[in-house]
């Protein structure tokens, strides 16, 4: 009987539990789902990037075969149906608001992105809504379109809401300190970075199917969400006007989403009103096609960086001017992204005493800029460590010597940054040794030496990373702009026999919550870990969550779950202090029992369940039967998660092909729940932002047509684009919450970029190249070594 | 797609008597090519005559020649112990078309007959002095590919199969297109004796082409070092989003070298 | 993306003018088109089957001509709609230059292409050889048209 169960607890590499049937292809996404009677919807889209519709006629698409119902704009506008809404804006600089246009379901009036839907067929096949909406004639008068970003303000005006095609202007910090910090800088470093613009490519493209149901006047909506919960709210209280009691969400699993399927996208809810409109469910799915021109892009901004250091290369002030694209509508946090998810960044590891940012926010007639894994903080990473390491190298400074001296000592935590954030906790200079060790830094210009033998160039580069993750205190959110709370639920229910079913508001879509959920629910409980079962998705099941983004899942949704269960601990105290006829302060819980201090009585936790369950001998009149407690957590920091990357690469200069050698990456997420699970994250992190910093570029032409559209052109990183990663920790469990962790999921991304960038340009180094921009793609490697050898022979 | 008639019938002599039949019929070999663009309605023909049952898929050593049926998809010639016998630098460029899903369904004849720009096949053809046999005349390589996209072929002409004529030496190396795995440039040599053929696909607006001043470079001097010399000139040479025509030059010279070995 | 050319005709200037305005002329020149009809002065409805490799589409739209400089040169732009292809234009500015003699002619042109929809979302890496390849077609069989009467003549 004293045999101790082993338990895949807090720390434990446990296998993914969910794995199985992804890996044998049974897993049931949105698209698997099909409704009796349900009609399939295509959406007719521009073609054009900027247009006046002066006519649609529907006409011959009404007649076409198998086709039940077509529709347009202002159908839906006569039955009053909002648009998808902005869930935070900022405050201009000249004190006015961020401007927010109408974004209508279905465009009325104009066409502003190629993509853009014009009208939605709905028939009995998706081939036959298809050729419907080959039949439907949109009579357009074509405006110049806006493209690029940075003259936007000259371009023609897209929204009459939004002057000068400018959502936004907005600042943060103290410009005049920052002024003077640099007037009085020895040496300012400058620099112009951009970032490229990126599509997202979840493995699943989007998909919903919307079910009306006239009994009782209520909705079901199956859609590929990251928050089933706050897709309801936005619908229901925003679009629809309807009890969110009359709209059930469920998110089935959902193949990916890298923030792509956080928003509300306007087919959803078409999906929904039709589905009332014919009485019969609705499906939609997109093709890869509408995926590159419909999911909302990631990143393209342009960041002008000035960068003041003193005699001794400290730094003194940091200013950064950014222009940034949005796309034609203002999608969920569009806003929110560029601004407090950047600005907010630009400190770094780094004790920064002056910085001030501007960021002007622009509409252009290309599909929505949203967050895309990292979400702002990549941006600002990117051009920090950019920066830092021209500037090393501008003052003949080693770069990791460079960071080390400017690095926020260890002492000065809680450090208050510049730009609103401070750090409850981080120690920045382990990490880095840690990873100069594990990529052998020191013997690095021997490699470099044996490189040139071969005939290649050899470099190796650096970044020192920081993030805020964990949304976050609902109080700040709210004091920025946020529209939302941003705390986290979840219901532990104990079953009779002793097992749990965790009911959690966050959602998983690729991130392993079934495992990494349930083995802090066993480490709490000392049960084995399959014994509980982990519940998401579904608004009718789950409590209200805020879903999953912005490594927030373990920080909140993780913590929420633990004091739930401290709930139930404390709960079965009592009911193991009665059967044991003992007081409730002298009950220890340990391994899965309840033990009366100092003796050998004892109870295990399946016999609590059960009495709970059945209470014959019970406490009922000072306790409750069953055994089930909610938790809502709202953390009062944000989770600062830091790292240091060093990538080294070679350079064949007679192709321009970038091979990446090998990588170390060191981080501290805190504690480690699932070190296998984390050490994925880190990877699948890595491995798209050498995708960003190598090979991904979403290029629209001059008239705004998306020429990556298709894998023919837009280049995702495969396995043999990348190297083993070496990956390492250093800890220093977050102050925050009682777990201790930080967050994981976007780190990667954020950190590789500028560590590769920087490796590359310290290959060409010899060549006298000093700038390169991403993707840093063979071609554009070719050209720098041919024009820094033209330049040589001048 | 629009939906349309397949037929998939036993022999060539059917399947021109099928596509007779059909109007605006369309032979279907692999479909790595006509597949997709039937899905995105880019084309719409009145019928797909299925060539895969018509037994078009030997390989074999025929005397001086290595003759391969149509039909015969990348993975067989990639794994065919005749062909990496007799003209291994074949087997290697069936190995690196597209990818796995790409190599079980495409076929030489799809590949050939198509005549894409970036395929890899044509540059094979053309540098092995290959014949294409069709199911009423023998065509040489070099009559057969008349630019990009377009063929020596008629319109109900099919290609049964491919002689090659064996090299003393042949190699084929390709730069892919990051993204699409397409060749970006890839070049075939082979020699044969004195002569040097190199075929160059990838690049060219007119689809694969020969290059002389390398093959006449070649054939008196049969190394890497004696194409320093060489010019690679970009006029002609395709320019798009991931290369330009004057970096294609570059590759193509630093993909011949690489292929003399 | 932009496209040069120019060949040398032994005509006088007028005559390569007048057969730029000749809509035989033109229908004979424009790469697989099935029908061109006058419905101004300068404008023709124009229907071209265009096939690229697999792809075979429809282009339903017009020429018109542009910048009129006679007997020097013109402006000349074909668009179409390709239905659920998407849409392509592509302009001609033409310009005739006469030796001193009169008797021969340069015609020079400079093209640019403009692709919409899913031509331009799937097709980008065709669009330069293309639209250099329909251009060269064009003008290579109006000069081969012109050399072909001179000769019979």
């Amino acid at each position: 009987m004293n045999e101790v169960t082993k338990i895949d607890g807090i720390g434990s590499s446990v296998r993914r539990t969910e794995d199985k049937k992804f890996l044998t292809g049974k897993g049931k996404y949105t698209d698997d789902i099909n409704r009796p009677g349900q009609v399939q919807a295509y959406f007719l889209r521009s073609d054009v990037a900027h247009a006046k519709i002066k006519k649609i006629d529907v006409k011959d698409a009404q007649s076409a075969p198998g086709v039940v119902g077509v529709f347009t704009g202002d159908d839906i506008a006569a039955d009053k149906v909002g648009g998808p809404i902005c869930g935070w804006v900022v405050p201009c600089r000249d004190g006015s608001a961020t401007k927010e246009p109408p974004h209508p379901l279905l465009a009325q009036g104009k066409v502003r992105f190629v993509g853009d839907a014009i009208a939605v067929v709905l028939a009995e096949t998706a081939e036959q809504a298809k050729s419907g909406a080959e039949l439907i004639e949109v009579d357009y008068e074509e405006l110049s379109p806006v493209v690029d970003f940075e003259n936007a303000g000259e371009g023609a005006q897209i929204h009459d809401e939004v002057p000068n095609n400018c959502y936004f202007d907005w600042e943060l910090g103290d410009e005049k300190a920052t002024a003077d910090a640099l007037s009085s800088a020895k040496k300012i470093v400058k620099l112009r970075v951009r970032n490229n613009r990126l599509v997202p490519n979840a493995m699943e493209p989007r998909c919903a199917l919307a079910e009306f149901d006239n009994l009782d006047d209520s909705y079901t909506l199956h859609t590929t969400s990251q928050n089933p919960h706050l897709t309801r709210l936005v619908l229901a209280a925003f679009m629809f006007a309807i009890p969110e009691s009359k709209l059930r969400v469920i998110a089935p699993d959902v193949g990916g989403g890298f923030g792509s399927k956080i928003y509300v996208y306007i087919e959803e809810a078409v999906c929904v009103w039709a589905s009332k409109k014919v009485g019969r469910p609705v499906k939609w799915t997109a093709d890869r096609t509408q995926a590159f021109l419909t999911d909302c892009h990631g990143r393209d901004h342009v960041n002008d960086v000035q960068l003041g250091l003193d005699e001794n290369n400290k730094i003194v002030g940091l200013r950064v001017d950014t222009v940034c694209n949005l796309g034609a509508y203002l999608s969920a946090f569009s806003v929110v992204v560029p601004t407090y998810l950047h600005g907010t960044l630009l400190s770094g590891q780094y004790d920064i005493p002056a910085i001030y940012t501007n960021v002007k926010g622009m509409a252009t007639n290309t599909v929505n800029v949203d967050a895309y894994r990292g979400a702002g903080r990549p941006e600002a990473t990117y051009l920090l460590e950019r920066t830092m390491e021209t500037a090393a190298r501008e003052v003949g400074m080693d770069p990791a010597e460079f960071r080390r001296i400017n690095f926020i000592p260890k002492g000065a935590f809680p450090y208050q940054t510049q730009v609103a954030l401070q750090y409850d906790i981080g120690d920045y200079e382990p990490h880095l040794d840690k990873a100069m060790e594990m990529i052998d830094y020191s013997n690095f210009e021997k490699r470099r030496a044996e490189a040139a033998k071969r005939g290649m160039y050899r470099g190796i580069g650096i970044s020192s990373y920081i993030e805020a993750c964990g949304l976050a205190p609902s109080a700040v959110v709210g004091a920025l702009g946020g529209r939302v709370g941003q705390w986290e639920s979840a219901s532990v229910r104990v079953n009779p026999t002793g097992t749990i079913s965790v009911f959690t508001g966050s959602h998983s879509h690729g991130q392993g919550h079934a495992t990494t959920f349930a083995q802090i629910v066993a480490d709490k409980l000392g049960i084995p870990m399959e014994n509980v079962e982990v519940v998401h998705g579904d608004t009718d099941k789950t409590p209200f969550g805020m879903g999953s983004y912005g490594s927030r899942s373990l920080a909140s949704g993780g913590s929420a779950i633990s004091k739930a269960v401290d709930k139930i601990i404390n709960k079965s105290k009592k009911i193991a202090a009665h059967l044991l006829e003992a007081s409730e302060d002298d009950i220890d819980f340990k391994d899965g029992k309840f033990v009366v201090g100092g003796t050998d009585k004892e109870k295990a936790f399946g016999e609590i369940a059960l009495a709970a369950y059945v209470p014959h001998n019970y406490p009922l009149e000072t306790l409750e039967p069953g055994l089930e407690e909610n938790a809502f957590y709202d953390p009062t920091n944000f989770v600062y998660p830091s790292g240091t990357h060093i990538a080294e690469v070679e350079v064949d200069p007679a192709t321009g092909v970038v091979q990446v050698v090998d990588w170390a990456a060191c981080d501290d997420f805190g504690n480690l729940v699932n070190p296998m699970i984390v050490e994925g994250q880190v990877h699948g992190g890595i491995a798209q932002g050498i995708g960003q910093a190598l090979l991904e570029d979403a290029h629209y032409d001059e008239n705004g047509q998306l020429l990556t559209a298709s894998y023919m052109d837009y280049c995702m990183p495969r396995a043999d684009d990348l190297p083993s990663f070496k990956v390492g920790y250093t800890t220093t469990p977050s102050t925050v919450n009682d777990l201790g962790v930080k967050g994981c999921g976007e780190a990667g991304a954020i950190a590789s970029p500028p560590a590769l960038i920087n490796a590359v340009i310290d290959a060409l180094s010899p060549l006298g190249v000093t700038d390169m921009s991403m993707p840093a793609t063979p071609q554009k490697v070719w050209k720098a070594i041919q024009d820094s050898q033209s330049v040589a022979a001048e | 797609m629009y939906s349309t008639k397949y037929v998939k019938p036993n022999s060539t002599t059917e399947a021109l008597e099928a596509i007779k039949s059909l109007g605006d019929g369309k032979f279907l070999a692999g479909g790595m090519t006509l597949i997709p663009t039937l899905k995105q309605r880019l084309a719409s023909p009145d019928g797909l005559v299925d060539l895969s049952g018509c037994k078009l898929d030997s390989i074999a050593e025929e005397g001086e020649t290595l003759k391969i049926g149509a039909m015969a998809r990348h993975v067989s010639v990639a794994e065919s112990a005749v062909v990496k016998k007799v003209i291994p630098a074949l087997a290697k460029l069936a190995d690196g078309i597209g990818d796995r899903q790409v190599r079980n369904r495409g076929t030489i004849g799809g590949s050939v007959a198509n005549n894409d720009p970036s395929a890899c096949y044509p540059s094979a053809v053309l540098a092995l002095k290959a014949t294409i046999h069709t199911n009423n005349r023998s065509i040489a390589a070099d009559d057969f590919f008349t630019g990009m996209f377009e063929t020596a072929l008629e319109d109900d002409e099919i290609i049964e199969s491919i002689s090659f004529s064996k090299p003393t030496k042949a190699n084929y190396v390709k730069f892919p297109n990051p993204a699409s795995r397409y060749a970006m440039v890839g070049v075939f040599v082979a020699q044969f004796g004195d002569e040097v053929r190199v075929a160059v696909t990838g690049a060219g607006e007119g689809g694969v082409f020969r290059h002389q001043e390398m093959e006449s470079v070649l054939s008196s001097n049969f190394s890497a070092d004696s194409l320093s010399s060489v010019n690679i000139d970009s006029d002609g040479l395709i320019s798009d989003l991931h290369a330009s025509a004057e970096y294609r030059a570059n590759l193509i010279k630093e993909m011949t070298k690489r292929a003399v070995v | 993306m932009e496209i040069k050319d120019s060949y040398e005709l032994p005509l006088p200037k007028e005559r390569v003018w007048a057969a730029l305005n000749d809509e035989e002329f033109l229908k004979k020149s424009i790469p697989w088109c099935e029908k061109l009809e006058r419905r101004s002065e300068t404008e023709l409805a124009a229907e071209v089957k265009l096939k690229i490799g697999p792809m075979s589409t429809r282009f339903i739209g017009s020429i018109t001509l542009s910048d009129i400089d006679p007997p020097n040169g013109y402006t000349i732009t074909g668009s179409g709609k390709g239905g659920i292809a998407g849409a392509a234009s592509g302009s001609a500015r033409v310009k005739l230059v006469e030796t001193k003699d009169t008797s021969s002619t340069t015609l020079s042109y400079e093209v640019s292409a403009q692709v919409k929809g899913k031509i331009a979302q799937l097709g980008s890496r065709l669009i330069q050889s293309t639209a250099k390849k329909l251009s060269k077609n064009f003008f290579g069989s109006f000069v081969q048209q012109l050399e072909d009467i001179n000769k019979s003549k």
